[in-house]
């Protein structure tokens, strides 16, 4: 298992996503080809939605204090534990926090013909991978993605595309 | 992320390099708003060159669009692929945002707009 203890400020997404986008190459023997690309860009896009939803909605206005102890940035500026398991042909990854929870049933679909602005994260969390969600202390997000290998052949045409 | 924004006649030539996120669309923003109060006729967008966007960037994106076509001007994106294009068919924006204003002809068994 990875396991990343990060701040819940956007600026540590991006270290958030690395670690997902590389853990991505570990459900296969061969990170490679159309299906895998879609498989890596699916799953790094959710959790970035994820990330967001923590540090926007989860952390919204709590003060940056890094240099506090550990215990006291989880419970004041607000922490971010995000583990990565993976196997061949699977990924699964946690998030936990340690603001307010919400049900994410609760939340209605975007009204697509409106061109609504906002709203849009939890559909692509939802949309990209299988998601669960269990509200405490901490709330614990479950985002996991099958991945399927793909035939030789159909790499063979792929790569001739 | 960077971005480009030149005013020629008629057009406003937007280009967004990057990530376009919740990190960086707060640099966007303020530019966005000065080119929506400048009232432009048309807005083309060239995302040819952006490699990842997300929800919040997606709001920055539909908001110009709104508020330019509200006041009357259009807005043509360009140039999308990979996972920002992914993220626009996911979200119907590609019906809405690339069927409007791309000007490509229609596929010929096209009967209505609800058949995108």
């Amino acid at each position: 298992m990875i396991r990343l203890q990060l701040l819940g400020i956007l600026e540590h997404r991006d270290v958030a996503l690395r670690a997902v986008s590389t853990a991505c190459k570990l459900v296969t023997p061969r990170p490679q080809g159309r299906a895998w690309n879609d498989f890596q860009m699916k799953v790094v896009s959710a959790v970035g939605e994820a990330f967001n939803n923590i540090v926007l909605h989860g952390y919204a206005n709590r003060p940056a204090r890094a240099q506090r102890g550990e215990q006291q940035i989880r419970e004041q500026q607000g922490s971010i534990d995000l583990r990565i398991q993976t196997r061949r042909g699977h990924i699964r990854i946690e998030l936990r926090d340690w603001g307010p929870g919400f049900d994410p049933r609760r939340v209605p679909p975007p009204v697509f013909d409106t061109l609504p602005e906002s709203g849009l994260g939890l559909f692509i969390m939802q949309s990209f991978m299988e998601m669960a969600f269990r509200s405490g202390r901490p709330n614990l997000l479950t985002l996991s993605k099958r991945y399927v290998e793909r035939s030789s052949a159909v790499r063979k045409s792929e790569g001739a595309t | 992320m960077r971005f480009e924004i030149k005013a020629a006649t008629g057009i406003t030539h937007l280009a967004i390099e990057g990530e376009l996120d919740a990190v960086s669309v707060s640099e966007l923003r303020p530019d966005l708003e000065k080119l929506v109060k400048g009232r432009p006729t048309v807005v083309e967008v060239d995302l040819s060159s952006l490699r990842m966007v997300d929800s919040s960037g997606i709001g920055a994106l539909v908001s110009l669009y709104k508020r330019v076509r509200a006041q009357g001007g259009s807005v043509v994106i360009k140039g999308l692929r990979d996972q920002p294009l992914a993220i626009f068919r996911l979200l119907r924006l590609d019906r809405v945002m690339l069927g409007a204003d791309t000007r490509s002809p229609p596929p010929a068994n096209k009967q209505s707009k609800s058949r995108h």
